[in-house]
């Protein structure tokens, strides 16, 4: 009789634990299978797959089933990526593609919680850097070189294939466009003060004086997200170093050093900046999630925003109207001095993928798993960048980095952006994508102790200095 | 069941109560061995690797890890932080906490619209209380700076998350404000459990309100404040929701807790082994204080 008792004890704690097991990973809602809501031109199988006639790996006739997570909670990426995945559905039907919707804000720690739990998705978005090189060296990353060289795939733009590939190997497929980073501006509040488009720095710093005596604040910006505040200390360092500043500090050899003049020259301006008044006051307080900056400039408070280009899209969706009757763009002014020295002035900040795929198809012996990887490569390069998705990007305001879309641009503000883009000689990545995560963590609260002027530019070279050395030693 | 001569009856049956009692505790023993005891010390193992949280291969670092806790300034930068948030937290919402109570033990039932209205706060999650303060103190439109803008006449900006030192303090306000109405709550049962028949003896004494509240009540609610203390204590150490919904230990790790670093450090920036060290190193502390503060403050429980 003891035995049955305990036997039904455990047997209804296992199922207790089971399920609370089961809860985190599936709590994102998946939508149900087949639901195609109309949206999707449903390519049915008499008209043939839109992979006909293109070299790519002949997929499985047998049941499989692919574990895709993204971001796309909110329109218009969610349409567009649910067609995706339908349209693919709809030409492999022996093929299920379990898509979850993650939130974004604690995305990466669910994705670090299921790696180390074995509940790793097959297909995953993330932003490149630091933490693609990271899900990478721990065997949660297919290596796609030679796949992409064998088969088709979209003509990604060179910038978006160099953040994709990591020590030599291709591990993502783009699928989210490029961003640039630029500054956003108030044509009317510039016409009604008789300001001109800034050029050089100086010419910047005698508008947002300008500003400053009409009481206007010159820049909007909510640095409690710190990345935000990023955007400018990274091109006051692009537009005075070019990239060797950066590139030496990443690596800390050849006397490379945050601390370095570039550094030292875009911590000074900020603080500088901020001493007059230039940014909003409490900056540190507004947060970009909630877009705090954009409400600045919609209530002509401020003038100007740098920041990714994706608040084109933003804005828009707003207030259409406003957007255009007020909205501008310039790139980030130049640095005359460092130009006449011959540093480049044509570095940009941004990101050429926007968000990659990467692909964790393996088997239980660390095998890679062939057939699975060659789905997810055929869902990623050919239903995802296809006509239909690529098109509802740019109706989004985004733009696919693939090339030749920078000629379909047409809003005047995104054929700046895609202009001053493709125009760069390098795209600097993010650097809080860019750096070792731990190093990121430290540069970020640089941000805020810069801006709030707790600490000297030199300091924050210091301390990103340390975080550094400690990544690289720790590697 | 078979009654042997050779089991007396008492036997018999303190061994069926046994029986029960195992068989009763079983499974919260193991839903404490699977989720307390097994994770606590798989922490402790954990905190001797170098682990990126992901990868398959541990690599084993001995002792390294905790070397580097003993000199992490930002560890104990966020323990100095846990520290401050603790003694608040306890000056703070726990005399509160006892005056609501004593006005609403005082006043009965007509009093029991306040204790629902005092109570509610407590009932909201940590994280729509973050936000619900985090719009409340915002710079820009916020009801704060909105309201000091209203007063001077002219646009103000009173940022109380945004500076370092303001933005703990700021936090610890709104901690005591989510926290007190549940020592409050603690304090009714507690002023509810003293025997009615003592408040008499008290009355026919001679005794006014006041004093049978200084001399008799409150010295008979001994053990209530102590384990208020003891729950505030360890509550305010191992803090995390709340704060990071705010200020994510921000600006500039002006409000890093323990817990905020410990989180950080696991889970973005791939460092689960030392994240584990932080976690067990706040284990050791938080176990250290509590038992200190119990064998400072024996109160003892008879009258």
């Amino acid at each position: 009789m003891n035995k049955k008792v305990l036997a039904s004890f455990f047997a209804t704690v296992l199922a207790v634990t089971t399920l609370a097991g089961c809860g985190g990973s599936s709590s994102a809602g998946t939508p149900a299978l087949g639901s195609t809501d109309g949206s999707a031109p449903a390519a049915n199988a008499s008209a043939g797959k839109q992979t006909d006639g293109k070299n790519l790996p002949t997929l499985t006739t047998e049941p499989l089933t692919i574990t895709l997570w993204d971001i796309a909670t909110e329109e218009p990426a969610k349409s567009a990526q649910e067609g995706a995945v339908q349209r693919f559905m709809a030409d492999y039907p022996n093929i299920t593609v379990n898509q979850v919707h993650q939130q974004n804000d604690n995305y990466k720690q669910q994705l670090v919680v299921a790696m180390s739990s074995g509940q790793a998705p097959n297909m995953y978005i993330h932003w490149g850097g630091g933490p693609m090189a990271e899900y990478y060296k721990s065997g949660f990353a297919n290596d796609i070189t030679d796949m992409y060289a064998k088969y088709d795939h979209p003509d990604f733009v060179d910038a978006a294939v160099a953040q994709s590939t990591y020590d030599g190997k291709m591990l993502a497929i783009p699928f989210g466009g490029l961003s640039g980073c630029d500054i956003f501006y108030n044509k009317t509040i510039f016409k009604e003060n008789g300001l001109e488009v800034p050029k050089t720095i100086d010419e910047l710093e005698t508008v947002c004086a300008k500003l400053k005596e009409k009481g206007i604040v010159p820049f909007s910006l909510a640095n409690a997200s710190k990345w935000t505040g990023s955007m400018y200390y990274m091109y006051l360092v692009a537009r005075h170093s070019g990239n060797a500043e950066f590139d030496a500090a990443y690596t800390q050899e050849n006397g490379g050093s945050f601390t370095s003049d570039a550094f030292v020259y875009a911590g000074t301006k900020i603080q500088d900046w901020v001493k007059k008044g230039y940014f909003p006051d409490g900056v540190n307080s507004l947060t970009a999630d909630d877009n705090q900056d954009r409400a600045l400039l919609y209530d002509g408070s401020a003038a100007m925003m740098l920041h990714g280009s994706w608040q084109v899209a933003g804005i828009k969706t707003d207030n259409e109207d406003w957007y255009k009757e007020n909205i501008g763009v310039f790139r980030f002014p130049e640095d005359s001095e460092a130009k006449a020295k011959g540093v480049p002035q044509d570095v940009e900040i941004g990101t050429a993928i926007g968000n990659g795929f990467s692909f964790n198809c393996f088997n239980a012996d660390k095998s890679v798993n062939q057939e699975m990887l060659d789905a997810c490569y055929v869902l990623a390069t050919q239903y995802y960048n296809d006509d239909t998705y690529n098109q509802m990007q740019m109706e989004g305001g985004n733009i696919p980095s693939i090339k030749g879309f920078d000629s379909k641009v047409d809003d005047p503000n995104n054929k700046v952006v895609v202009d001053v883009f493709f125009n760069a000689s390098n795209v600097q990545l993010w650097y809080d994508q860019y750096l070792p995560a731990s190093v990121t963590e430290v540069h970020k609260n640089c941000m805020t102790e810069l801006f709030g002027l707790e600490k000297t530019p030199e300091q924050i070279g210091q301390e990103q200095d340390d975080a550094m050395k400690k990544a690289i030693a720790g590697q | 069941m078979k009654n042997d001569n050779k089991v007396g009856l008492a036997q018999a049956r303190a061994k069926s109560i046994a029986v029960a009692a195992t068989v009763f505790l079983l499974p919260a023993l193991l839903l404490i061995t699977i989720f307390i005891i097994y994770p606590v010390i798989d922490t402790f193992v954990i905190s001797g690797y170098k682990w990126n949280g992901i990868s398959s291969d541990r690599i084993f670092a001995g002792m390294e890890n905790w070397n580097a806790l003993i000199h992490d300034e930002m560890f104990w930068k966020s323990f100095r932080h846990n520290l401050i948030v603790m003694v608040f937290s306890i000056v703070l919402q726990i005399p509160i906490g006892m005056l609501l109570a004593t006005f609403l033990d005082a006043g009965g039932k007509k009093f029991n619209i306040f204790k629902i209205i005092w109570f509610l706060p407590y009932l909201m999650s940590s994280v729509a209380i973050a936000f619900l303060f985090n719009y409340a103190l915002a710079t820009n439109g916020g009801l704060i700076s909105s309201f000091a803008s209203l007063i001077q006449g002219k646009k103000a900006t009173i940022d109380l998350l945004g500076t370092a030192p303001n933005a703990l303090y700021t936090v610890i306000g709104v901690m005591a404000w989510q926290f007190t109405p549940f020592y409050m709550v603690y304090f009714i049962a507690g002023y509810g459990n003293i025997d009615t028949s003592i408040y008499e003896a008290a009355v026919i004494d001679g005794a006014t309100r006041w004093q049978y509240i200084k001399h008799i009540a409150i010295p008979l609610l001994g053990p209530i404040f102590k384990t208020a203390c003891t729950m505030s204590l360890i509550g305010s150490l191992k803090y995390f929701d709340m704060i990071w919904n705010m200020t994510q230990g921000g600006p500039a790790g002006s409000t890093e807790l323990m817990a905020t670093y410990m989180y950080k450090l696991s889970f973005q920036q791939f460092n689960m082994g030392y994240g584990s060290t932080v976690a067990a190193g706040m284990f050791l502390l938080i176990t250290a204080i509590a038992l200190i503060f119990n064998k400072a403050f024996k109160v003892k429980e008879d009258y």
